[in-house]
């Protein structure tokens, strides 16, 4: 029977390196995190290929105040907003899930650090395939409404 | 800390270029694991459906740790579900600020439910019969190790092992074998002779090397010989070590029950019966072969007494060796058939 080794992540894992910008209860170690909406997010093609990524909207948390809140305040997680281009909102909430969910890959071979995270032990011979969890993420972003059209005001002050 | 908030939330971006990555809902006891200071490895066994094995199911794959499963199951979802990561993102020629990247969207979670499969049935139904027939060994080998064995089970190398010591698999001659109840009785003849003409007491610590060798004499394999006084030490033995102390009671019900069992279910007169279990045990502990210390394995149709068919004995030991989920499965919902049970006592 074909059996598959998959490592845990270890408790030295390796911060990310860029800030993470969200609440600090969804930080974790190597900075994932998960959101989730109903549907899908559809963006016209870069017309720069050299750019990595595209910038579809943003993600307000408008009760998130750890200045005036206490850490342990969590009323905060009852609203995030993400709004998706100049017209849409959708409205949802941070979510402690009830089992915390493991981020799986294909382990790369001779410890390459694709994430700027984990570091590989093993630098020989990993020819084999092996799986890793390189995360454990307690809370998602959950979007469970439909996007509603909003006037472009917010957008940008 | 809360400029970005302030300054109207956290820009989210999208990567073009995915990355794959499979989510999986973990059990408190991976949780567990994860947390602890040096995290096992983990396996992830798939089986192709096996023409072999009866009770084969079609393919799953299932999630082991060192002595726990879980069968996985992929669960869809409609909704597009991110994996985020922090990044910098740089608009046009303004200076760089950090966002969150969706870096992998996932359309299904993987799901884990322990297993309630047993070891003990999937390997009894696998290994080889060790048996000895008329002081001739009768067994055909499969030429596999044990290690090749535990890696064709869908289930823990802990759990493995576990059903291996109870069963008291052992390997020889590059194969791995189950004993018959009359090779077990057999060996264990030999180990008590052999305790005898040593003059060593087994329910003191003692030479395991020593019983072993005198009792491979009559031709038994000394891992055979070594299982069996493995299953039959103390619960605080050190498996590992050299010296063997034996249980007195585990001793008394396996001399009985293997007795009985090697009868092939051929009636045996009680008084018989009785009188050869004690022959078999040490002296001290003549006393003990008591037909209450083997209740439930056997049945008494008149004078005679027998072996309790296999089906009876394998439930017997499924509850006694503490797998009570498994048998109180099937029943968990027919409350009425529970009912009628307590009603009854």
């Amino acid at each position: 029977m074909p059996s598959i080794p998959l490592h845990l992540p270890g408790p030295t894992r390796a911060h990310s390196l860029p800030e993470n910008p969200l609440p600090a209860l969804l930080h974790t170690p190597s900075g994932l995190a998960l959101v989730e909406i109903q549907g899908t997010i559809h963006f016209p093609t870069p017309p720069d290929a050299s750019q990595l990524s595209t910038q579809v909207g943003k993600l307000v948390f408008p009760l998130y105040n750890p200045d005036i809140n206490d850490a342990s305040d969590t009323k905060w997680m009852k609203r995030v907003y993400l709004y998706i281009g100049k017209g849409q909102r959708m409205t949802g909430e941070c979510k402690k899930l009830g089992k915390p969910i493991g981020v799986m890959r294909k382990r790369p071979a001779g410890g390459d650090t694709v994430m700027g995270g984990v570091e590989g032990q093993d630098g020989e011979g990993a020819n084999e395939e092996e799986l890793e969890i390189v995360e454990v993420v307690r809370f998602k972003v959950v979007f469970s409404a439909r996007p509603e059209p909003i006037s472009g005001v917010t957008e940008g002050e | 800390m809360a400029t970005q908030q302030d300054e109207g939330g956290v820009p989210f971006s999208v990567a073009h270029q995915h990355q794959h990555f499979r989510l999986l809902e973990l059990s408190p006891e991976i949780v567990e694991l994860v947390d602890a200071p040096n995290p096992p490895l983990l396996f992830i066994k798939s089986q192709a459906p096996s023409p072999t094995a009866s009770d084969a199911k079609p393919a799953y794959a299932v999630l082991c740790t060192p002595n726990k499963t879980f069968q996985l199951r992929q669960v869809q979802t409609s909704n597009s579900l991110f994996v985020t990561q922090p990044a910098l993102e740089a608009h046009g020629n303004e200076i760089p600020i950090p966002a969150t990247r969706a870096i992998a969207s996932c359309t299904a979670t993987l799901e884990l439910h322990a297993s309630t499969a047993s070891a003990v049935t999937m390997l009894k139904g696998v290994l080889p019969v060790y048996d000895i027939v008329a002081g001739d060994v009768d067994a055909i080998s499969n030429g596999r190790s044990k290690a090749s064995m535990f890696a064709d089970m869908p289930l823990s190398d802990g759990e493995c092992q576990a059903a291996w010591n109870e069963l008291m698999a052992f390997e020889v001659d590059d194969s791995s074998f189950q004993p018959s109840a009359n090779a077990l009785s057999q060996v264990w003849r030999s180990i008590n002779a052999a305790s005898l003409a040593e003059g060593v007491r087994l329910d003191r610590q003692f030479m395991t090397d020593e019983i072993t060798r005198a009792a491979s004499e009559e031709g038994h394999p000394s891992n055979f010989i070594h299982a069996v006084l493995a299953f039959l030490s103390t619960d605080d033995t050190d498996r590992s070590g050299p010296w063997s102390c034996l249980d007195r009671a585990k001793t008394v019900v396996f001399t009985g029950r293997t007795l009985l069992e090697a009868e092939h279910g051929a009636d045996f007169l009680v008084a018989d019966f009785t009188d050869t279990w004690e022959d078999r045990l040490p002296e001290v502990w003549r006393k003990d072969a008591q037909l209450s210390a083997i209740d439930g394995f056997y049945e008494l149709p008149g004078t005679t007494i027998k072996a309790k068919s296999k089906a009876a004995t394998a439930t017997a030991t499924a509850t006694s060796a503490g797998s009570a989920a498994a048998s109180m499965k099937p029943s968990a919902r027919k409350w009425h058939e529970k009912f009628a049970k307590t009603r009854k006592k």
